[in-house]
């Protein structure tokens, strides 16, 4: 189900990058690819249905110059070929063409083509029916003198003297020619090559090339006695007379022989010359006539006879005049070479039929009289000329054939198809150019065009003369389209290519990008060496369109939850209105279905927990409800609610106090409830309870999958997939594939959320970084920087840009009434607003305007600088403004989204801020910024696997590592775990990871030491490390933080009170010991969430459910008779690891789910461990005696507050640090230099811990390899000869950015100075200045006195 | 004559206040329409200057976060 | 380390992950091929309206 239509030519969002159109080709439709002449046949209809009927026409005539013509006589093979015939019946392409030209030459104004230069070569072409006249087309329009050599004092050959008018008026056709002749193709009618002329003595004449297209006018005879008696005429031979004005009367009973449109058009004029009854006689069946099935049925409907299986035995004469034909049944047997039946006689059955005249029509063939002995062309067994196939070059080089006289009779439209590639030949030819390169000759069409659902609309039919008014005279019989049945008619077509190369971009498009060789542009292979490869294919939302359960194709009110994404974004096709798709009314009741697609066997192959749906759906449910207003009812259907994610459980948490209603329970049934469009759920509930409830819309949360194409790549790379296609990896080096080189990351690695994906991506770009570091800066190109222009001393000259971001800002805020108001305002040169100022070509047209209006101070008001700044002052720095020139204006976060239920005074706002920001940034003057080397060591504090996976990461990239670990060993937490989830002992692995870590020169080791102190900045820290009393100054330009996480030590569940009761890690050390009492457990219980998910600790700690289930498994493999109970709250086993719960279950272990305000009971009593619980489905309590019970503790931050001193890092409510940004920045902090992995970040496994800690390393390298970076220029600068040396600023900078000038100094000694490159710009020594000596660049008293002046003007 | 409304200056922290003006607007809270902030780099910049000359022109209130 | 190694990645996807991995490795000094099936990079999120848990605009 698509949401929008999208045209072939787009861009797939406004803010799209690279921002540049693509066309969408699915490849030719099979209408064009079986045109004999490729007409663009979508193309032309596309144009029809948009109702531009005279370019559809032009279209038509680049490939063809009969529309009109084989609008009514074609064969029309593209019909034939149409997909529309696995629909219902295929488009009348003919009829459509056949509208155009009518409509065209009712206008009065008929097209004629353009011709190119004139080129004097003269050109002949011999015999002017469809062939001769489409070359001579086409080569007149390439600028030829072309001269037309015809034996009949009439034009149009067979289109003229073989076919009927009641098919094809003579007008019709002469207006075709008259094109022909209008672009200056000289005629010369009743000249007979051969005889008048001969070939020899044209070319003497000075012709350069020749085309023979001289049809096939010489009848076959029957080949039976008596062919020759009296009243014996030919077909072809009747019809030429006819269509050349003379009266023929056969008598009343005429036998027509043959089953081909000749024949139709012989017994039809018969018919029409006043014979009572003219018949068919034909050899095979109808289904076997070659005649157009139309022409059958007409003749049928005139009252024609039409005599199968009869083939004519004899003519029986009376006094040499033809009085019957003798005739014998036929009977259908193998088929032939055509694959047609072949008709056998059957004996005896010969019969005899009186008539006044026979007419043969069973085909003709060529009088090859006008090859005389200077040509040296050849003709084939069958009397044909032979010639190429492709280029129709005969033998002899300069003679070119074409049509029927090539091919035996055929169609007209085979015949102007050759016509047409002769044209190009003949062209070649002359230029001297090779006939053949480059001409296409494949035309297979397109294939893969989806057909499911497509509604059956019936074929507009054609309006016909009724039989009794037709039949007596030549009225056309067809009356052809009116402009609404072509329109409908082409409103059917299918888009087969997509594309429908109606070539209208290329004319439309000024700067010459789209072309006709762009349109013909194919697959290209490229070949790159590099020297690793990272695969980021990602994964394709799961299709539930197959799966008859969830009704998603039939109804239109259940929608994925993708496409409910598109409809609650401000961008997406109803503008982020939530409605339905099927009626658009608004609902006021949705529910979100959970692992559709995941964690499923049954239905689909994925048994894998996609990781993200249970987070986007409670997602979508609070950000619908903020969309439709409180009352609209949001439920969510789970089976475990899976919100393990940093500060996911908060976000579920809000979300159940908004009202979203989660309900555990897997729907079996949708029913429609009537024709509402609304939807009755039937449901059990956990108690076993069936429920039904209505609701306006579903949402199917489908999960993330591996598309077949990446399947197939990665079969390709020789890259080993896990069960669920995911690429294999191991915990301790999660973004290496099974191929040394290339490496991996994204959902491609595992389902997995954005920030995640974040970490392994930059992980991916550590790893492929260690193997290529020797290369380093060997490939890659400075960019040129633009000049600055000096601005000094200008009057400002000021463009605003006002920002709509869709709708997000002009759906509250009038925007057009803001941008007008600031052209208004002093000094603005220049206003105007965009769709998305963000966008590529908004950014592209800003640098233009700047240097077209020579702006040198620029406004835009859009969202917040906080986010968009940099972005716009890169546009100005190409455009060759100083960055510092620039102001942005908050009418997005601080207006239209706070104010969005008061336009007008959000308008009003808007104005004033756009106002205050004019007047700022007129006072804007050019600011420098300084360069700052940076220290090329690094420190890494937290010797734990991230640590030390960061550790190894830059090590390996050369960089000195300082490790800084309070521990005396190396490995953190991971010294107390036992096997990873793919059953791995950890000890070996860590063991290793130590040992790498020691051996590698560039990482100096500092264990049993703590960070004492930390001076410095971005680059430039200075940090003291302290070893008991000793201490060490490390000079470091990047710092990682991975002081990890401290297992939680349980209060509850009776810890510490009997040692049979042990936390996780303690199991872990009876499992690593082979603790014998393990085998002999009779029962063992895991209780989950021991201090996680609690209202003290509102978090998930992520690891606990895998850790518990994994050790249960270890438990059951030693002891498989032990009962081994896991009480939890929700099973979190994201991604694949939850093939372990599924392993778990099918072992026997038994899962219990308890709730937080029912948790478990545990009691000793004589030394009987019992847990008492009630579970939930059976609704009673239980009782487990056990002789183990695993707490599975919560995961806590250590005390980071002194750290977070040091390097002024925020901690969360939870005490874990807080990254950069949630999604984009999960390794980064706020504060340059310093960046964050590992569990100091957020619970989480071994895999996740050595990929942040890669990752912290990537971002860390990214300031590394500049070396050098810049400053800010919003510093702030002394005025020494107004400081009085008082000392303040020196005393009250937190980065110690002032300081006196030496007394020995100049100029100025003893005055305050600032050094730049330490100013963070905070403007403290401003304020606190008593002498009002320093100013803050940027931020100047006079720039925010102009802001507080403009505030007060009125508008 | 229309119900009195007064005209709030505020000076915001760019770190942290202006930050989360920004929030709030992501949030879709919503808020009188009478403030016109100012964006200051630190709330250390401020001068008692800028809230008298807010004040003098016309501001009936003057906010200071950071 | 050998001398012929190339200082240059193919990084096969335009989505959020192939676009930080393409990122962080020219920002270290590689040259960086970035291949998308479709005309333009952002893959899948940038079809997502917001994104959890801050309900920030995925664009």
């Amino acid at each position: 189900m698509g949401l929008v239509e999208r045209k072939a030519t787009h861009r797939r969002y406004a803010q799209a990058i690279p921002g540049a159109f693509a066309i969408t080709k699915r490849g030719t439709a099979p209408c064009r690819a079986t045109c004999p002449a490729h007409v663009s046949v979508q193309g032309f209809i596309a144009l029809t249905n948009d109702g531009r009927y005279r370019e559809a026409l032009e279209l038509f005539k680049q490939d063809h110059p009969f529309p009109g013509v084989c609008g009514r006589v074609c064969t029309h093979p593209c019909e034939s070929a149409c997909t529309r015939n696995a629909v219902d019946s295929p488009l009348g392409i003919m009829y459509l063409h056949r509208f155009l030209a009518d409509t065209d030459r009712a206008s009065g104004n008929p097209y004629v083509p353009v011709k190119k230069p004139r080129r004097e070569e003269k050109i002949a072409i011999v015999g002017a029916g469809p062939a001769g006249l489409t070359c001579a087309y086409f080569l007149a329009i390439e600028g030829y003198q072309v001269t037309v050599f015809e034996k009949l004092p009439v034009l149009g050959g067979m289109l003229t003297v073989g076919i009927p008018s009641y098919r094809l008026p003579r007008d019709v056709t002469e207006a075709e020619i008259q094109v022909i002749k209008d672009l200056g193709v000289e005629f010369k009618t009743g000249v007979e090559i051969g005889k008048d002329f001969t070939v020899g003595q044209l070319r003497e004449q000075g012709y350069k090339a020749f085309f023979i297209g001289i049809g096939a006018q010489e009848c076959k005879r029957l080949g039976i006695e008596g062919e020759d008696y009296k009243g014996v005429y030919p077909g072809v031979e009747f019809l030429r007379e006819i269509n050349l004005g003379n009266r023929v009367h056969l008598g009343d009973r005429v036998a027509v022989v043959g089953g081909g449109n000749v024949a139709m058009d012989c017994v039809r004029s018969a018919l029409r010359t006043g014979s009572k009854k003219p018949f068919i006689i034909y050899r095979r069946a109808v289904e076997q006539m070659p005649a157009n099935a139309e022409e059958i049925e007409e003749c049928r409907e005139e009252g024609i006879e039409l005599m199968t299986l009869t083939n004519p035995t004899r003519v029986i004469a009376e006094n040499g005049v033809v009085k019957a034909i003798e005739c014998i049944k036929m009977e259908l047997g193998p088929p032939d070479k055509s694959g047609r039946q072949r008709p056998v006689p059957i004996k005896g059955s010969e019969f005899q039929i009186e008539v006044d005249a026979i007419i043969p029509a069973i085909g003709q063939e060529t009088d090859w009289a006008c090859l005389t002995d200077e040509c040296a062309c050849t003709l084939n067994d069958w009397g044909t000329m032979r010639v190429d196939k492709v280029t129709l070059q005969t033998s002899d080089p300069d003679i070119f054939a074409g049509g029927d006289a090539v091919t035996g009779p055929a169609t007209v439209v085979e015949a102007i198809g050759a016509g047409k590639e002769a044209a190009v030949s003949i062209d070649r030819f002359i230029r001297g150019e090779d006939l053949f390169a480059g001409r296409r000759t494949d035309w297979t069409p397109v294939q893969d065009v989806p057909l499911d659902g497509l509604p059956h609309v019936a074929r507009n039919p054609m309006s016909l003369l009724a039989p009794e008014v037709r039949k007596t005279n030549f009225n056309e019989v067809q009356r052809g389209y009116d402009e609404n049945t072509a329109r409908a008619e082409a409103h059917r077509c299918l888009e087969c290519g997509v594309c429908c190369e109606c070539y209208q971009c290329v004319a439309a498009c000024k700067a010459g990008a789209v072309t006709l060789e762009t349109h013909g542009q194919k697959p290209e292979t490229i070949t790159l060496e590099t020297g690793a490869v990272i695969l980021a294919p990602g994964f394709e939302p799961f299709d539930p369109s197959r799966f008859d359960s969830y009704a998603y194709a039939k109804l239109p009110n259940v929608i994925t939850s993708m496409e409910m994404e598109r409809l609650l974004s401000a961008s997406g096709p109803t503008g982020g209105h939530l409605v339905r798709l099927g009626d658009h009314k608004e609902p006021k009741k949705i529910a979100w279905f959970q692992c559709v697609g995941s964690r499923d066997l049954n239905r689909c192959d994925n048994s894998f927990c996609s990781s993200v749906c249970c987070m986007y759906a409670v997602k979508e449910a609070v950000i619908a409800k903020e969309h439709a207003g409180d009352d609209l009812d949001c439920a969510i259907f789970f089976m475990d609610m899976r919100t393990h994610g940093k500060d996911f459980e908060r976000f579920y948490n809000k979300a159940k106090d908004q009202g979203v209603r989660f309900i555990r329970s897997r729907v079996h049934t949708i029913d429609k409830v009537g024709d509402t469009g609304d939807l009755a759920v039937r449901y059990v509930t956990e108690s076993g309870e069936l429920k039904t409830e209505t609701f306006d819309m579903i949402v199917l949360s489908v999960g993330l999958q591996t598309a077949a194409e990446t399947v197939e790549l990665a079969k390709r790379l020789d890259i080993e997939l896990t069960p669920g296609h995911f690429a294999q990896s191991a915990p301790f080096a999660p973004m290496a594939t099974s191929r040394p080189g290339i490496f991996v990351c994204g959902a491609f690695q595992g389902p997995r959320d954005i920030p995640q994906s974040v970490v392994d991506a930059s992980a991916a770009a550590a790893a492929a970084g260690e193997i290529l570091a020797a290369a380093r800066d060997t490939l890659t190109v400075v960019p040129e920087k633009v000049p600055e222009v000096n601005v000094f001393n200008e009057r400002p000259r000021i463009g605003v840009f006002v920002c709509n971001c869709g709708i997000n800002i002009s759906g509250t805020v009038n925007v057009p009434s803001v941008r007008d108001y600031a052209a208004t305002l002093p000094y603005v040169e220049y206003a105007t607003d965009n769709l998305y100022t963000c966008s590529q070509d908004t950014q592209d047209r800003m640098a233009e305007v700047i240097k077209e209006k020579q702006l040198n101070r620029v406004v835009v008001a859009a969202c917040t600088p906080k986010t968009h700044e940099a972005l716009f002052q890169e546009t100005l720095m190409a455009a060759g403004l100083n960055k510092y020139l620039f102001e942005m204006c908050n009418i997005r976060n601080q207006d239209s989204w706070v104010h969005k239920h008061n336009p007008d005074l959000a308008t009003q706002k808007a104005k004033d801020l756009v106002r205050m920001a004019v007047a700022k940034v007129g006072l804007m003057q050019p600011l420098k910024e300084a360069q700052l080397d940076v220290n090329q060591a690094a420190l890494v504090i937290g010797g734990g696997i991230a640590g030390m996976a960061a550790a190894r990461a830059l090590g390996a990239q050369g960089y000195t590592t300082h490790l800084v670990e309070r521990e005396a060993l190396l490995g953190g937490q991971a010294r107390h775990l036992f096997q990873t989830p793919d059953g791995a002992p950890v000890a070996a692995r860590l063991d290793q990871l130590v040992a790498d870590v020691s051996g590698d020169p560039n990482i100096q080791t500092h264990l049993n030491s703590e960070i004492s102190a930390v001076e410095g900045f971005v680059g430039n820290f200075k940090t003291t490390v302290k070893n008991g009393a000793q201490e060490q100054v490390i000079e470091h330009g990047v710092a990682i933080i991975a002081t990890g996480a401290v297992p939680l030590v349980p209060t509850e569940y009776s810890y510490g009170q009997d040692s049979r009761i042990v936390t996780s890690l303690e199991l872990d050390a009876k499992l690593k010991a082979d603790d014998p009492a393990i085998e002999e457990l009779g029962a063992a219980v895991f209780i989950q969430c021991v201090g996680s998910r609690e209202p003290e600790r509102p978090y998930c700690s992520r690891v606990c459910c895998t850790h518990s289930i994994d050790s249960a498994l270890a438990i059951k493999a030693r002891n498989p008779e032990a009962n081994v109970y896991i009480l939890y709250r929700d099973i979190r086993t994201y991604g694949e690891r939850e093939y372990l719960y599924k392993e778990a279950r099918e072992k026997g272990v038994i899962f219990i789910r308890y709730s937080l305000e029912a948790k478990p009971k545990v009691s000793i009593e004589n030394g009987r461990l019992t847990v008492r619980l009630t579970d939930p489905i059976l609704g009673r309590p239980v009782e487990i005696d056990t002789d183990l019970i695993s707490l599975a503790t919560a995961i806590l931050a250590p005390d980071n507050n002194a750290l977070a001193q040091f390097f002024k890092l925020p901690l969360n409510d939870d005490g874990f640090f807080v990254e950069k940004h949630a999604k984009l920045g999960p390794c980064d902090f706020a504060t340059d230099g310093v960046f964050l992995c590992g569990m100091a970040h957020y619970p989480k496994p071994i895999d996740e811990a050595v990929s942040q800690g890669k990752a912290a390393a990537s971002r860390a390298v990214t300031l590394l390899a500049r070396q050098h970076i810049s400053t800010i220029g919003q510093v702030a600068e002394v005025n020494p000869a107004l400081c009085s040396m008082c000392g303040v600023c020196v005393s009250i900078c937190p980065y110690s950015a002032p300081s006196f000038r030496a007394a020995t100094e100049r100029f100025w000694p003893g005055r305050a100075e600032i050094n730049p490159v330490l100013c963070k710009g905070c403007g403290l020594c401003v304020a606190s200045c008593r002498s009002g000596a320093i100013r803050l660049k940027g931020f100047d008293t006079d720039q925010i006195f102009a802001q507080l002046f403009a505030l007060n003007e009125a508008s | 004559m229309s119900q009195w409304e007064p005209k709030i200056v505020a000076f915001l922290c760019n770190w942290c206040s202006y930050g989360a003006a920004d929030l709030a607007g992501v949030s879709r809270m919503e808020y009188p329409p009478n403030i016109r902030v100012i964006r200051i780099p630190c709330t250390g910049r401020m001068s008692p200057k800028f809230v008298l000359g807010a004040l003098r022109e016309g501001a009936d209130g003057v906010w200071v976060s950071g | 380390m050998s001398k012929d190694v190339i200082g240059s990645v193919l990084v096969v996807g335009g989505g959020i992950a192939g676009m930080q991995s393409a990122l962080d490795l020219a920002n270290s000094g590689y040259y960086v091929y970035l291949l998308d099936k479709s005309s333009s990079i952002g893959g899948v999120m940038a079809q997502l309206d917001k994104t959890f848990p801050t309900n920030d605009c995925a664009m």
